[in-house]
């Protein structure tokens, strides 16, 4: 029995052996948190959990699109453990993520703390969407820019180091040189991503904070390294997840800045899985490389979080 | 006094959802691609690879081939690809989703892998047209008809071709005081004249692909990368149309690797040397369109190109007295690589008759001359092959586009077997491992691509 004194429980809150019957109002806010959910759920379950369930079966079977698919049980995943290409190709990648990924994060943070020190406000705002813009170009379209500036030949790149002398270098010809210009245009397209999040950690943390450290003596790097990296390290954390998941399925740039080339320098998993699909028709043996890169990923994500409960320092 | 015209959340959220579901139906045609011209119609669907001004340029011939035959709708559609490989992958694609065209227009990259797979043999045809087709063959070179020769079945009329010839500019020679050379030019005299090319200027630019890569070098040496084989078969066709061609076969095969062929190494050796002597550029990797703008400006001396790089040097604005084209220089031999393109016909279609009209009609003088206005690629009928064809744009050695064919009646397709793009993608990463470096890297690429292609044929065996 309720009092005047009690507020009434809530329809969900009521135990159900007091309501014989079932609450109209509860059933219908069930029914419309699915209404609600049902378009995401929808868009989910299509474009994400339905092809990587398809993939999970193709990757068992040889298909070319045109005639009938064969199953081949492990055979696509024993061939790519075999196959020097694909070997070579999660090594560039892994290359290409610990350089790309320490670099964007080094020059977003850099470039955040810098922007939140003292400057004329316009000029914060100017440098914050300078910083930001080349996210919002096309990763096609930058590529090709960036390939004709790094041309050996005719790339104005090359044209300034001849004012001063120095000879034309082959950036996008030579193995040694190929894979650097892929991670610093790159990084040049991405870390305004990082950046964004740091300039939105680093606006978290407390000003006392850093008039308190000043008052007691601290400043510049020791500031940087004992207060603001402490503070700003969950949103480290969640730029490096974000920025590692993104480097691992580098695609754009590398396919058109070199075509993977010179021979595989600079050939990632995700060019592997579309040559294998579409310029070889191996589908089942495409989908096998992207079940073993989703794998990879979730264990490298699952190892970052797990690390992250010993630098991470939630306030 | 409030009113009652607050709207709730949820009302608002309801209402946005209802929008959203009415957007979704209003905009179904367009999601399930049901508004997309001609679909659903029963018109004959035709594929190229191009973009939407490439097919509005085809319609003419449309229009054209509707006037003849006002029972055969047609709809040309474009597909935009970054290569033929792409291209085809596309059209895999649309196969494989059921929304196959009844006719693609393919090029020699395709032509097996369409023969082995998609498209219907065309011999019936032809042979059942013979008079009418009599015309179109008398105009048209045998050595591109075995092009599209696979197995002894024909597959596709040729309707533009593009040899591998030398582009050789003139300003850039004039500059140096050099002399243009001649017709029978060997390897040593190209290298001398690359020598002579100082300054700025790149004397030897080239791509790393199947067309204009590193084939040309290694037919001119006798050589390939792929074991060439001819298919017997055709016999009634080369006796109805081309009765002296008596040598000629039923196709091309390439079923095996020959990468480790010593003239396959001394190829890539001699242009590895090219690169080493900064007489060459390191290959680089798809297709050669920013070539055009370089070659135009004075910073390119030569490089091998077709037919088809008239009209863009024309546009990027160079007179036609400041190039010429050569045929490619002599090694072993004076073999020239060549790549061409038709319809070919999909064996899905239940339209075969209705296709067959089309390919007869577009192979006529009257639709190629609308297909071809400018020398953007060499039209195979070598009567529309003339002075006017190049007036204007042409350099003064326009004749050995075509002529290329009858010096060196031996000169060859691309190596394009049904793997082709598995073929090519060995090819390329090889090529390019083996100039990336030393001497010593050309043997282990070549044992790589060896390998590689081996892999590829196994696969197919298997």
């Amino acid at each position: 029995m309720t009092t005047a004194t009690r507020p009434a429980p809530s329809p969900a809150a009521r135990p159900a052996a007091r309501s014989p019957r079932p609450d109209p109002g509860h059933r219908s806010a069930i029914v419309l948190r699915w209404v609600f959910l049902a378009p995401t759920m929808l868009g989910i379950g299509l474009f994400v959990v339905l092809p990587i369930l398809a993939s999970l079966v193709l990757a068992f079977f040889r298909w070319d699109i045109i005639t009938a698919p064969e199953f081949v049980g492990l055979r696509n995943f024993l061939d790519i453990a075999a196959d020097e290409t694909v070997r070579i190709s999660f090594l560039n990648t892994t290359v290409f993520v610990i350089v790309a990924v320490s670099a964007q994060l080094a020059v977003a943070m850099l470039l955040a703390v810098l922007v939140q020190s003292r400057m004329p406000s316009w000029l914060r705002v100017f440098l914050r969407s300078t910083f930001f813009f080349p996210l919002v170009l096309s990763a096609a379209s930058v590529s090709i820019l960036m390939r004709y500036l790094f041309n050996e030949s005719y790339g104005v790149i090359n044209w300034l180091l001849s004012l001063v002398s120095i000879p034309a270098v082959p950036w996008l010809t030579s193995p040694q040189w190929a894979m650097v210009v892929v991670i610093a245009v790159y990084v040049w397209q991405n870390f305004g991503f990082s950046f964004l999040l740091f300039i939105g950690g680093l606006a978290a943390i407390p000003r006392d904070v850093y008039e308190a450290s000043s008052i007691d003596g601290a400043t510049g790097w020791r500031q940087f390294r004992n207060i603001t990296l402490p503070l700003v390290s969950p949103t480290i954390l969640v730029a490096s997840v974000m920025a590692i998941i993104s480097a691992l399925q580098v695609f754009d740039q590398p396919y058109v800045l070199t075509r993977g080339g010179p021979g595989d320098a600079t050939r990632t998993v995700v060019m592997v899985i579309y040559e294998s699909a579409f310029r070889e028709l191996e589908f089942g043996r495409a989908s096998a490389i992207g079940l073993v890169l989703m794998v990879l990923i979730m264990l490298v994500t699952a190892a970052q979080f797990r690390l992250a409960k010993s630098f991470v320092f939630y306030q | 006094m409030s009113t009652s015209t607050d709207v709730t959340r949820r009302a608002l959220l309801a209402g946005a959802g209802v929008a959203g579901i009415a957007g979704t139906v209003a905009a179904w045609p367009r999601l399930t691609g049901a508004d997309i011209p001609g679909r659903g119609e029963d018109a004959l669907n035709i594929l190229i690879m191009g973009n939407s001004t490439d097919a509005a340029g085809r319609q003419q011939i449309a229009d054209g081939f509707m006037e003849e035959h006002p029972d055969i709708p047609v709809r040309i559609q474009a597909i935009q690809a970054a290569d033929w490989a792409d291209f085809f992958a596309k059209v895999l694609t649309m196969v494989a989703a059921g929304t196959e065209p009844d006719i693609v227009y393919t090029a020699t990259e395709g032509a097996q892998l369409f023969a082995e797979r998609l498209a219907l043999p065309l011999d019936e045809y032809v042979l059942r047209d013979a008079e009418q087709m009599r015309d179109y063959f008398e105009d048209v070179h045998p050595s591109l008809i075995e092009a599209f020769l696979y197995k002894g079945s024909l597959y596709q009329l040729p309707l533009d071709f593009n040899a591998a010839n030398m582009y050789l500019n003139l300003d850039v020679i004039e500059r140096n005081g050099l002399e243009m050379p001649g017709e029978d030019w060997s390897r040593d005299d190209f290298t001398e004249l690359l020598r002579g090319m100082q300054g700025d200027a790149t004397p030897y630019f080239w791509t790393n692909r199947l067309f204009g890569g590193i084939v040309p070098w290694l037919y001119v040496n006798d050589t390939s990368f792929l074991v060439e084989e001819r298919a017997p078969g055709g016999e009634e066709l080369w006796s109805t149309f081309y009765p002296g061609e008596t040598s000629r076969s039923g196709g091309y095969l390439w079923q095996q690797s020959n990468a480790l062929d010593p003239r396959v190494h001394e190829s890539f050796e001699y242009v590895r040397s090219l690169i080493e002597e900064g007489l060459a550029v390191r290959p680089e990797e798809g297709g050669g369109n920013a070539l055009v703008g370089l070659f135009a400006s004075g910073r390119i001396g030569s490089t091998p190109a077709g037919g088809y790089w008239v009209q863009g040097l024309a546009e990027g604005g160079m007179r036609p007295d400041q190039f010429d084209v050569q045929f490619f220089p002599r090694w072993r031999t004076q073999r020239h690589q060549f790549g061409a393109a038709g319809y070919a016909v999909m064996r899905t279609t239940k339209k075969a008759d209705q296709a067959w009209e089309w390919i007869k009609f577009s192979s006529s003088k009257a639709a190629m001359e609308l297909a071809f206005p400018t020398p953007a690629t060499t039209p195979t009928r070598r009567s529309m092959v003339n002075d006017n064809f190049y007036t204007g744009t042409g350099p003064e050695h326009w004749s050995r586009f075509y002529e290329t064919l009858d010096r060196f009646p031996t000169s060859g397709p691309i190596p394009a077997p049904p793997q082709q793009a598995a073929v090519e993608t060995a090819l390329i990463r090889n090529v390019s491992t083996a100039l990336s470096g030393g001497s010593d890297g050309v043997a282990r690429a070549l044992e790589n691509l060896d390998e590689d292609l081996r892999a590829v044929f196994e696969e197919e065996i298997a």
